[in-house]
């Protein structure tokens, strides 16, 4: 489902499972990042804040 | 709640002589009872030195497979114990030996644990101190009852001459590949399952029981027990002398001390040896008693390794840098020489299959990945592999890479992706005139209970 | 204020003999029919609600409704089935005809007024209140934690919708059962695709589930037909009895 929501970082493997791209999440996508990591049913992705 | 206490000196203080060359960890007459043991090195050297700078300055890397340096490691620990301090929350930090080697084709840490016991017992109570901690464990197959009770032995041993810093608990691991790596055995310390932990903190932060935890491998222990009584210099001078010309590219840094390594496969001796690291692949397998019948290629790393050429790798260096700089590992020191007799591509599908069994089933990529990577090899081992598989195959190791909780995808994807390069030609003639007889057989590498096919 | 719409009998009622026709005395207060109202309207908003979970936990998705569209649904209408049940109990508290108190809506089976099947009511709202809190702070605990109390709308649907048939008052009006007989119908069908969804992982799980929903369904067609649907059901229930009357005529239902 975060698939759905946040397509230009997420997409799907074979099985439906999330394929992050690497890198940092770019300033416009920040809250549809967090919506992504919210919506989550098994809360598997994390958002992490690096300094 | 359990609390460090002073070591006490058995005898006047000395000055011990160190043991020159090679080896240092198992001498020929070992084991040694505790009173050897004390009479050869001296009683342990608490305070005699800043062991954490004197180990740094060593360049001592963890020999559990991950070749992280071992004093940074410590200092994360000691500080991470400082900054908890004793108001928020009692009981120091942990110090975890972890001796429980589930790679199959290693097997120096059950022997060092067996010949030099006092050793390991030793670089825990001096990494203890050095951290703050306030209990340890020591780490083990659960399998190894023998093991276990001469090693309790040993501690009570110990604990009646005052020579533990603190209490030790042996700990039984199942035998599971993923179960000895570090996040795995504290939480099975905490009562969980023996499988690897994903979400932070991680174990320096907050391990076993809570507290910041030290995990390191019994040898990298048994290391630290001789650099606190012989220093970092003694420990650096096998190795070869750094460059002193240019930056250190990959593979030429200076590789620290000496290491066990298990030679096994198509070799005349095969057994555990001690290194000084650095020396060349060819010097290696001649201590080995050479080659015991035509050799193809080597194994080294264990199965998160990467497979190497017989004639290319001779000439490199056993060293973490210099391996990897190859495509290949140190990982905790295991080399295996692969006869002609058997086939390359028929040992990946092998172990791919193995590893595939021995997922924590926690996450989607591995769960369904390994499995689908295994079968691919094995239908480019045994079928008659089309363009098709080998894609497949390629995809697959991308897909798994990095994208579970552990590195057990990301290992054995490097393993298969090493494979597929160095077996090119093998997988061309299987797709030419389909398998050739040495798949059938028996594997090489060890696999313990594993079958063909299998999948869980 | 009320406005009572019939009298009571003398002493047949006061000494607690009823005849088989009695009927309920209701009020014709326009906060009653609220409560009747707003209590249907969350019935049906939260059979929506059940829907939307049951179609979530089956990953259903098509190329014109993905799956982020039913999570979000889910999370709405939720709300106003928290929404429509707090106007219900609203309603319910300001009408002083009925004595239930705030106390009957927490803790169940204490009021005065249909113990039981109030205090059904009081627990499938207990409930909706644990699926909500949890479920607004579910990034902040743990999954395990979160989904077992999530497992809980499996208990608080059924309870309310059996909080409804014991003490509504319409029970018997025909477009009432048959809007509650739809509602049971699709969470029944929805229940069982999400039980046949994953066949035959925890097979023996499933089949448990599976023979629950059966007998749920059979025993709660039993209690309706044996209960409420019977006359003289109010008194049965536990409906004090001076609000109970034996006369025919009266602006409430049977």
């Amino acid at each position: 489902m975060c698939v759905e929501l946040l397509p230009e970082l997420i997409t799907a493997d074979p099985w439906g499972y999330p394929i992050i791209a690497p890198g940092p999440v770019p300033g416009h996508l920040l809250p549809l990042a967090r919506r992504a990591v919210a919506a989550c049913p098994t809360l598997a992705l994390l958002l992490n804040q690096d300094k | 709640m359990s609390t460090a206490r002073a070591i006490r000196a058995a005898g006047p203080a000395r000055r011990v002589p160190p043991p020159n060359g090679l080896p240092r960890l198992i001498p020929p007459d070992a084991p040694l009872p505790l009173a050897d043991h004390i009479a050869r090195y001296g009683p342990v050297p608490l305070r005699a030195t800043d062991l954490i700078t004197e180990v740094e300055r060593a360049g001592l890397t963890g020999r559990g497979g991950a070749s992280f340096p071992a004093g940074r490691k410590m200092r994360t620990v000691a500080e991470a114990g400082r900054r908890s301090g004793p108001l928020r929350g009692l009981g120091g930090t942990v110090v975890v030996a972890n001796g429980a080697e589930s790679e199959p084709a290693s097997g120096k840490d059950r022997l060092l644990l067996a010949r030099a016991p006092h050793l390991v017992l030793d670089g825990i109570a001096l990494a203890a101190e050095a951290v703050g901690a306030t209990r340890g464990y020591l780490s083990l197959d659960e399998r190894q009852d023998e093991l276990a009770l001469q090693l309790a032995a040993a501690i009570d041993e110990r604990e009646r001459a005052g020579q533990n810093r603190v209490p030790v608990q042996i700990l039984g691991v199942p035998a599971r590949y993923v179960a000895s790596q570090e996040t795995a055995v504290i939480s099975q310390l905490n009562g969980g399952a023996a499988k690897p932990t994903f979400v932070p903190p991680r174990p320096f932060e907050k391990g076993a029981h809570g507290r910041p935890t030290l995990v390191q491998n019994v040898e990298t222990l048994a290391h630290v027990a001789l650099i606190a009584r012989f220093g970092a210099g003694w420990f650096r001078d096998l190795g070869p002398a750094p460059d002193p010309a240019g930056p250190p590219g990959p593979g030429t840094g200076p590789a620290a001390g000496s290491a066990l390594i298990t030679v096994s496969g198509a070799v005349n001796r095969p057994g555990v040896y001690e290194i000084a690291l650095g020396m060349p692949v060819g010097e290696l397998v001649r201590w080995a008693g050479g080659p015991s019948e035509r050799p193809q290629a080597f194994l080294a790393g264990g199965y998160f390794g990467g497979w190497l050429p017989y004639d290319q790798a001779l000439g490199v260096a056993v060293s973490d840098p210099a391996l990897r700089a190859v495509g290949a590992a140190l990982g905790s020191g295991v080399l295996v020489l692969l006869p002609e007799s058997a086939c390359g591509l028929a040992e990946t599908a092998w172990i791919a299959g193995f590893l595939a069994t021995q997922g924590a089933g926690q996450c989607g990529p591995c769960v369904n990945g390994l499995p689908a990577l295994a079968s691919m090899l094995e239908q480019l081992a045994f079928g008659r592999p089309d363009r098709e598989a080998l894609g497949w195959a390629q995809r697959l190791v991308t897909l798994v890479a990095r994208r579970g909780a552990c590195h057990l995808p990301d290992g054995t994807a490097a393993f298969v992706a090493s494979a597929l390069d160095t077996f090119a030609d093998e997988i061309r003639r299987h797709a030419a005139a389909g398998p050739c007889s040495r798949v059938r057989r028996r594997p090489v590498l060890p696999a313990p209970g594993y079958a063909w096919g299998q999948r869980r | 204020m009320s406005g009572f719409a019939t009298t009571l009998l003398a002493s047949p009622a006061a000494a607690g003999r009823v005849a088989p026709g009695a009927i309920v005395i209701t009020s014709t207060t326009p906060l009653w029919y609220l409560t009747r109202a707003t209590g249907l309207v969350a019935l049906v908003l939260l059979t929506l609600n059940m829907a939307c979970g049951l179609l979530t936990s089956v990953r259903y998705q098509r190329p014109a409704w993905p799956r982020f569209v039913t999570i979000g649904l889910h999370r709405n209408v939720a709300l106003l089935a928290l929404a429509f049940t707090g106007l219900h109990i609203v309603t319910t508290l300001a009408d002083s005809f009925v004595p239930i108190h705030v106390q009957d809506v927490f803790i169940p089976f204490i009021s005065a007024y249909r113990p039981l099947w109030l205090g059904l009511g009081a627990i499938a709202f207990d409930l909706m209140l644990a699926l909500a809190v949890t479920s607004l702070l579910r990034t902040r605990m743990s999954y395990w934690s979160w989904r077992l109390v999530h497992w809980g709308a499996y208990l608080c649907w059924p309870v309310a919708v059996l909080h409804g048939l014991g003490t509504g008052t319409d029970t018997s009006v025909r477009w009432v059962l048959g809007l509650t007989v739809a509602c049971v119908a699709l969470v029944a069908a929805l229940t069982g695709w999400r039980l046949a969804y994953g066949w035959p992982s925890h097979a023996a799980a499933r089949l448990a589930g599976a023979l629950a929903l059966v007998l749920a369904l059979i025993a709660g067609s039993a209690w309706l037909t044996a209960g409420p649907l019977r006359p003289g059901w109010a008194l049965r229930a536990g409906t004090p009895s001076h609000l109970v009357s034996g006369s025919s005529k009266s602006g409430g239902t049977r």
